[in-house]
Formats: structure tokens, sequence, C-alpha cells
């Protein structure tokens, strides 16, 4: 299985990161050969329907239902870009451009 | 041509709880603008989450009163996409394992009459903060207060045949989650939120037709009127000979349309993984079981009790049963001994006006009790008792003392009823010459006379007696 | 200034003051600026660490590590100081918040001296892939200290501070810590808070210890460890019990698993291993061959694995709440975060970020993620039969040759991501292991890696405090 450019810039769009044309090249031959080398893991039978690893507990922990965040020692303001009236702020989104 | 209808509602409800899905932040609305907020649901480096007990409680409990299998392992899993208002750019829900499966709920279709939804899948996951596009100047604002606020997502089967189906489902949905307690099910504070599912094939076609979503309603009766809307477009558009691309749709209410919603380029590769910041939620028997148990009565159930075992009518049963705190009332007015039935006139006819227009019952159920009472044993008429029972809502005074006060106290004093019946007698020769010639029916024109008479205060029920004594001994 | 020990002892009994302490550690930072393995550190900091420190003791109670200076990878918040990991993302970025590690060095009387240079967000070997500049290794500035946790393994390896934090992924504690000479422990994954670190691979990550002794190690993993109500993959497990070095290694069985002595072993590295089997056996343990027949798909398991997580854990690096904000072309939202992320992240990270993406992505899961959660399943198998079967613990290399020479591996991302080899299969286990200074060849240092059963760190640390005593670790091996 070999990453083609357009397999790239699919996923550079899903992660949204910006890349340059000059870059393309040498960005396709390097995720190339690094899909390459993970793709040896198709050698390893296993079935489909062995467990996947748990690295953690086996079961969640919860948390009882109180009003206790861990608080902000500074506010947002010192590490927000733009942070008018209390507001993230962002370049105008249309009321039509969804979330999901 | 005719068409078949074919809906499916996916419901997010917000659920009662203090805090949020995975932080300490509180979840009360009105604060200002990211002040409930921390390191966790502002997305910070390093921050992680961990489950709210209290969400994961309503969320098993509001599956479990919708007949779904609540599983003991369900897994957390990050939906992937980038939004300004989504913090990690990854939103916690539940994918391919989620909390609970398989659940129907029995609603009340125009159309069809009784019948069962399948509920699909019922899981649990976090809402996303506010965009605002109104509040900057050539920017969208966002608010995160919101981010973080536990949901259950309620997914239907494609089981509803009609936008007033739909509607039905709705109702019944909301009646069942607010008797559990698990959401208020508010729309228009956004505890409610539905997007729905549509597509029309023609009647006998087993294959389903291409669905679109639309979004972006604000009340019941707007999801009914955006698929009304909805369902023309798509018929419209298939009998033109176009073919309904699988889009969303944004409904304008004002404008009575639905409109295509811009979607960017990469819309639907969530890239769903397990959350490995989360271990599996695993829930033991005893632990749902607990959840079972502290569900209320739920309205179906309800509704035949009240058929059953108190003999109420169908439509008394289910209006009463309908809001849990009108059923709850109805019940505490029974236990004041007032007679099932009674009582449900009473409620539905009386209380629930105050009830409407207040959100709560003015009267407590000891005073509508007292109050039936003084009608039973003919202190007061029926009629005067509808004028008590406003009174009894404007303040605490209690129901024999209003009598009282108003003058309602009936009179069942022989002497004075005596009285009354003899100066009519004398006063209606002719009349009392015809009854004694055989038309009984005068009896009910003394009657009335007397209660004339006595201004309204004589008890009716020992009139009669009385009349019919003097006459046949005149 | 010595050990950990050392120092809490001093100050606790009040023969020395931490403000003392940190004026000397300040002025070893000044001395050690040349290796360029901080990234913040000042004199006013330390001072104010030291005064609380100072009348933490005045208010009594034991510190158990009074006024002891601890340097932090520079990817664990902390409010008094920026958090970068090593990128332009986060340039200037103070966190409003401690990671739980800094709370609980700080009620335990150290300071934090130091925030420390890493490989951006902790993707890499050897600290080249750092926004601001590679660590010099402190024996041979041609070459690098390791990676990713390569400042903290320089200041402690300088001497300038007597343990540090790092952070493990795949290695990035154990694999510096081998080829600085110090001593490193990656715990059991769940034993130590990740609340407050900034996340590389969640299911993978832990933050870990240095330690220019294993004492000094043991002491620190003691304060940090135990369960968070802020994390939920920490375990309840008590922290490991502070055990005295063992005097000797009779009734243990150390394996040696033959797929981590390759042909191709690099000559020092197999004699400083054979030393070390030496010592084990001369001080009663004895050495069985073993195999873990997955070994070879650790890598491989390794690289979709934690790509994935790092994919979805640095997309929040968004532009919209913090960080420095470009604006692209086209001035719309999207543009903001193409441009924010494609000038913010490094090539390193945008490759990670990119392979992330593609094995999660519609149509490739399958084939990707899902298969190497299965491997990962079959890797952990291997090492529970192990220990299952008679083995205390396994002794391997901790990396394939000695430090290498800065610019040997940055052509080739897969070569880098080789020099993981021998730690990361214990990542993708959650198992506890360490690596240990055992010998030098041409003077750059050699470590031994041990491998211990979950949440073995207290008795493992105590077998190899006894090879600490019985190994000179700065004698060549050939």
């Amino acid at each position: 299985m070999s990453i083609r450019r357009e397999d790239v810039l699919h996923v550079a769009r899903l992660a949204e990161l910006e890349v340059a044309e000059g870059d393309l090249p040498r960005l396709v031959e390097q995720l190339g050969r690094i899909v390459q080398f993970v793709a040896q893991l198709n050698e390893v039978p296993a079935s489909e329907r062995a467990p996947a690893f748990l690295a953690g507990p086996a079961a969640v922990r919860l948390r009882p239902d109180e009003v206790a965040p861990d608080r902000l020692i500074h506010g947002i303001d010192r590490f927000a870009p733009e942070f008018p009236h209390g507001f993230f702020a962002v370049p105008k989104l249309g009321a039509m451009d969804g979330g999901e | 041509m005719t068409w078949e209808t074919v809906i499916g509602l996916e419901v997010h409800v917000q659920l009662l709880t203090r805090s949020k899905m995975f932080c300490g932040c509180a979840t009360s609305f009105g604060a200002a603008p990211n002040s409930n907020v921390c390191p966790v649901c502002l997305g910070l480096p390093g921050a992680l989450p961990v489950p709210n007990e209290r969400a994961i409680a309503l969320a098993t409990r509001a599956a479990l009163a919708l007949g779904c299998q609540v599983h003991e392992t369900s897994i957390f899993a990050r939906k992937n996409y980038f939004y300004p208002d989504l913090p990690k750019g990854y939103q916690i829900s539940q994918f391919d394992q989620p909390l609970a499966t398989m659940g129907s709920i029995t609603i009340e279709s125009p159309e069809r009459g009784r019948l069962a939804i399948g509920v699909t899948r019922l899981h649990v996951e976090e809402d996303a903060g506010k965009s605002l596009h109104d509040r900057l100047p050539g920017r969208t604002a966002v608010d995160l207060n919101r981010a973080g606020t536990p949901l259950a997502e309620i997914v239907s089967e494609p089981d509803m045949r009609s936008p007033a189906e739909a509607r039905a489902y709705l109702t019944t949905l909301k009646q069942i989650l607010r008797y559990c307690e698990v959401s208020d099910c508010n729309m228009e504070e956004g505890s409610l939120r539905v997007d729905a599912n549509i597509s029309i094939r023609r009647v006998g076609d087993t294959q389903l037709g291409t669905k679109t979503e639309v979004k972006n309603m604000n009340s019941f009766a707007n999801v009914e009127r955006a698929l009304q809307v909805e369902r023309e477009r798509q018929i419209a558009l298939v009998e033109s000979g176009g073919r309904v691309e699988q889009v969303t749709m944004l409904f304008n209410a004002a404008a009575a349309e639905v409109r295509p919603m811009r979607s960017k380029e990469e819309s639907h590769d969530y890239r769903y993984f397990p959350d490995p910041d989360l271990p599996p939620l695993a829930l033991t028997r005893l632990w749902i079981e607990r959840q079972h148990a502290a569900l209320p009565e739920l309205p179906e159930d309800k509704q035949k009790r009240f058929m059953g075992v108190l003999g109420l009518p169908p439509y008394d049963a289910g209006v009463l049963a309908a809001d849990r705190a009108v059923a709850d009332y109805f019940e505490a007015v029974v236990a004041q001994g007032v007679e099932a039935k009674t009582a449900s006139n009473w409620v539905i006819n009386d209380a629930l006006r105050g009830y409407n227009e207040a959100g709560r019952f003015g009267v407590a159920p000891e005073r509508l009790g007292a109050l039936v009472a003084l009608v039973r044993d003919g202190t007061v008429s029926n009629q005067a008792a509808k004028r008590i029972f406003g009174e009894l809502e404007q303040g605490s005074e209690a129901p024999r003392a209003i009598a009282e006060r108003l003058g309602l106290v009936q009179v069942g004093d022989a002497d004075a009823l005596g009285q009354w019946v003899d100066e009519v007698l004398a006063a209606n020769p002719k009349e009392v010459e015809r009854y004694r010639g055989g038309e009984a029916k005068l009896i009910g024109f003394f009657t009335g006379q007397v209660m004339k008479k006595s201004g309204g205060k004589a008890d009716p029920k020992k009139i009669a007696p009385l009349l019919q004594e003097k006459l046949g001994n005149g | 200034m010595s050990g950990v020990a050392f120092i809490a002892e001093a100050v606790g009994r009040g023969k020395t003051t931490a403000a003392t302490v940190a004026r000397e550690v300040g002025a070893r930072l000044e001395r050690a600026a040349p290796l360029n393995a901080t990234l913040d550190w000042s004199q006013a900091v330390l001072n104010r660490e030291a005064a609380r420190v100072d009348a933490l003791r005045q208010g009594g109670g034991a510190l158990p590590l009074a006024g002891v200076p601890i340097a932090l990878k520079d990817n664990i918040v902390t409010t008094d100081q920026p958090t970068t990991c090593a990128s332009r993302i986060l340039e200037g970025y103070v966190s409003p918040f401690d990671a739980t590690v800094v709370h609980r060095l700080r009620a335990a009387g150290a300071i934090i001296a130091a925030k420390t240079n890493l490989d951006e967000f902790a993707m890499g070997s050897s600290t080249e892939h750092s926004a601001w500049g590679r660590v010099l290794h402190p024996l041979d500035p041609s070459r690098v200290p390791g990676g990713s946790s390569g400042g903290s393994a320089a200041l402690v390896a300088a001497g300038v501070v007597p343990a540090a934090l790092g952070s493990e992924t795949g290695g990035s504690v154990r694999q510096p810590a081998s080829f600085c000479g110090i001593v490193g422990v990656k715990p059991t994954y769940g034993r130590v808070s990740r609340y407050g670190l900034v996340a590389f691979g969640s299911s993978l990550d832990q933050i870990s210890v240095f330690g220019q002794t294993v004492d000094d190690a043991a002491r620190v993993l003691a304060v940090i460890s135990g369960a968070d109500r802020f994390d939920a993959t920490s375990a309840t497990e008590p922290p490991p019990a502070l055990e005295p070095a063992r005097r000797d290694l009779t009734g243990l069985t150390f394996g040696m698993p033959r797929e981590y002595f390759p042909a191709d072993l690099d000559g020092s590295v197999r004699a400083a291993l054979d030393h070390t089997a030496h010592s084990i056996q001369q001080l009663g343990g004895s050495i069985k061959e073993v195999s873990l027949p997955h070994t070879r798909y650790a890598v491989p398991t390794y690289y979709i694995v934690a790509p994935a997580e790092a994919a979805a854990n640095l997309a929040r690096f968004d532009g919209v709440r913090y960080g420095p904000r470009h604006v692209g072309p086209e001035g719309d939202v999207r543009a903001l975060y193409r441009a924010t992320r494609g000038k913010g992240f490094g090539a390193e990270v945008q490759r990670r970020i990119l392979i992330g993406t593609y094995v999660l992505s519609s149509g490739y899961y399958d084939a990707y993620y899902r298969k190497a959660q299965q491997v990962r399943a079959l890797l952990a198998e291997d090492f529970r039969k192990v220990f299952a079967g008679g083995v205390d613990y396994l002794l391997t290399p901790t990396t394939p040759t000695p430090a290498f020479k800065a610019g040997a591996k940055t052509a080739d991302p897969v070569a880098m991501y080789l020099a993981d080899i021998f730690t990361c299969s214990i990542n993708l286990a959650a198992l506890p292991a360490l690596s240990l200074p055992v010998g030098r060849a041409e003077g750059l240092p050699i470590g031994a890696q041990l491998v211990g059963p979950m949440f073995s760190e207290g008795p493992m640390l105590a077998v190899a405090g006894a090879l600490e005593a019985a190994l000179d670790a700065k004698r060549e091996v050939r």
C-alpha cells in the first residue's frame, strides 16, 4: 500500500494542516515509507475478534456530581490570542456553517 | 402517485446534573461568558476528562425507561472534527459500543393509533460550546460555558411515517424523560434538540429512499412543520424528475422553509476511536438494577393503573398521566378520600388551568379534599364549590370559612326550608291544583321557586321530600 | 550538593536552607547554559520556590524532598513559567494550572528548578526536533543526549540537579538515561497521574523519572505516584515503597529475551550486557534465555498507536484559545487553523499528525489502527507469559547503540523510530522498566534495561540498587 499525493492532501485537510506545494513530494515519499514500515503488521495473523489491548484500569472510575472544578490561577486573557468582552473571537462564521 | 414518508429522529437531551460531564464546572446557565470553565472544558494542554457518575446514572435510567438494553461495558470514543466551539478538536461521545441499545416506546399516532417506535440506541456525550455570530462586528464569538455539558443522544428507528407521528414520538419521549427526572427537556432553552432524518418512497417500496437531515427546529410544532415542508420539497423534486441528495437542511421557522447547510469538504470522516483517556465504562448488573429501582412508574403504566384500579375513563387517565406532577397531584387528592372520578373532574376541569399558567398547583390536595367533602355532606352546592375553588387559589383561607364568608352554606334546616316551601305553595295555588291533578313534573317548578326564594342557599336534595310531604298533606 | 537523600536530609534538619540550594542550582544552571538543556529558568523563580520550601519547613512536618531541586520536562504544565513543549505553537504559553506532579513535588518540599528542552511534543529520540535547537550531550557535544526528554537527562548527567522528570511514550526517558549514563525509570502505566502532562499518546504516556542514582529516582517516584481524581487512568495502587537496595539477588531469575540481542547489536552494548548478566550471577541471581516472539512488530505497532492518539491530542492546538495565531490568506476560520498549525508545528510533528490521521481515516482504520490494537495485545501477552513462567525481571539493552552523532538520523524518520526498538514494547505493554548505566565504550555510557511485571517498581528498584553497587558504570567495557 503506498501513499499518493491525493492521500496526503486529503489527510492534511482532515488535520487542518497547511502543506506547502514545495514540501509535497518529500512528504509523499516520507509518509509512504512510514506507511510501508507500519504495514508489516499485516504479516501478523490475528483474528477479527481479538480483543484490543487496554493500558489502564479495567473500568473507569467515576466522579461524584459535585461542582468542584480545578481553578484557573490566572485569567483566560493571559493566554487567549483574541478575547474581547469575555469571548474567544474567530473570523466570522455564517450561521449556515454547521459544527458537525 | 402516493408517497410514504419515513422519519427517524435523533434527540439530544441535557442531563440534569449539577456539574459537567467530564469536569467539576457548574452546568448553570446565564453566567457571564466563559466563566463556568476550567482546564478540562477549555481543552487546555494537559487536562484530562473524568466522567460524572450522576450523568451516567441518569442516562441509564433514561435508557431503562425507554426499554433499552443497558450494556455492562460501553466505550467512550473521540469524534474528531474542527470547529471553534469544540475545544479539544474532538467530542467525547460513544460510537460502536454505546451505553444502551434496542429500546422502544409506545406512541399514539394520529393516523395509525397506538404503535411502538424503536429506539436504536442511547449514548452519553459532551456538548460543544456556543458560537455567537452577532455579538462582535465581523467576528464569531465563542462562549464555552456550555462546553462539556452532559447529553444523552437518543436515536430512533426510522419507524415514523408522518410529521405528526414524529411529533407524537417527541411528546411521549419528553413525557418519559421528564417523569424520570433525567432532563427538563426544554427546547427553548436548548435542553432538548432534535435532528430529523426524512426520506420518501413509493407506497409499497421496501427500500429506503435517500434521506436528508433537518435541523434547527425550536419546538415540537416546528419539527412537524419543518418535516412537512421537507417532505413536500422531496416529493416535488422527485416528481419533477430530480433526485434527493443526502444533505443537511436548516429550517427557517419565520419563512417556513428549509435550506441546505453549507458543508465543509471533509465533513463526514470523524475518525472515531476509543478515547485512551477513559477506560471502559463498566457497570455492574447490581448498579444497573439500582437505577431501574429508582425509576418512577412511567406514564403508560400509570394510565393503565388509573383505568384499571381507579376506574377512570381512558381520556381522564391519559390527561392525568401525561405529566408526572399532575398525576402526583391527582393521586394526592384521591388520598384525601375523594372518589377517583370526582377527583379527576376537579383536577382536569379546575386545577389544571392554574397549573398550566403558573407551573404549579395553587390549591393543596388537603384543601381540595376538604372542599369536596363540603359538597359531599351537602354543606355547599357543586356550583358554590366552583366559586370557592377560585377563592382557594387566591389565599390560604379554609374552604368552610370561604363558604361562610360568601354565604354559600346551604340551608338544610327543616324549619327554614318549611317556611320557604309554605310561601311558594301559597303563592302558586294554580300550580298546586295542577300537581294534585297529576302533573308530577311540576315538582321541578316548585323546587326552582324555593331555590330562588332562598337566594340559592337551600339544599336542593332536601326540598323535594319536603314538597312532596306538604303537597300530599294539602 | 549531592543526591536527593543528602539534600533532603540537610535541608530537613536545618543544616542548610532551600535558599542556599537555590543559589547553588542557579549557578550550575548558568554554567550548564551551553548544553541548551533548559527552555526556562530564572533565579527569581528558584528563589521563590526556595522561600516556599523554607516556609513549609518552618511549619513542621516531614518533607521527603525538602529543598531538592528538580527539573521538569517542558511538556509538564506549570503556572510560574511558560510551558511550550518545545513547539512554536505554544510559544509564550503560561498554563493557568499546575500538573498534579507539580503539586505533589511541592508538597514534598521540592524546588521546581527549570523547564527542560525536548523534542517538540516529545516526538523524537534526540532533541533535534526541538523548535529551540537540540540539547548537547554533556560528555560529547557532537552527540545527542537522546530524547525526547534530552534536556532533563542532560541536566542530571551534568550534575546540575540530582533528579528530573521526563515523560515516556516509547522510551523517551530510558533512552536518554542510557545515552547520558544516568538512571531512568518508566513506571507502570497509571502509576503517576498524567494530569498536566501535555498528551502525546495517551495510552502510552507516563511521567517518568531521571536520577543520578537509583535511590534518587526511587525517592522522587515515591512522591509523585498514586491515584489522582483528575486522571481517570491513574491506578489506585499505593505508591511504591522505598526499599533499600538488595545485597544479593539470590532466588531471582532474569530473563534475557533473544529478540533483544540481534546479530547486528553494537558490540560494546553486547559486552556491557554480558558483563551485567555476569554480575547478576555473581550476586546469586540466575539468567535464563527467553523469547518475546512479537518483538519485531513493536515499532510498527507503536508508530500506528502513538501517531493516531497524537493526531487527536494535538487537534486542540488550533489558535482559537491559546498560543500564537496565524491568519491564512483567505481570512476565514479554516485558513486560520491551517496557517496556525502549519506554521506552529515542526516537520516531525506534522508527519506524525498526518500518519495518525491517515491510520484512523475511513477505509484504513481496520487495516492499521484496529490491527495495531490487536498486535499490542499479543505483545503484552508475550510479557505476561514470560513473567508467569518463572522469570522475575527481564534484562535487555536499553538502546541498540551508545549516543549517536547529531544529524545521523534526521534525514530518515524510520531510522530515528528504530532508536526506540528496545523500549517501546514496554510502553505498549504498560509495564514498568528502568535503564541503569552499566559501563562505557570510548567514554560513552551504555545502559541496561530491567523490565518487571505490573506495579513491581519497588522491588525492581531494590534489584537495580544491588546492580548499581556491584557495577562500575564508568568502566570501559572493552
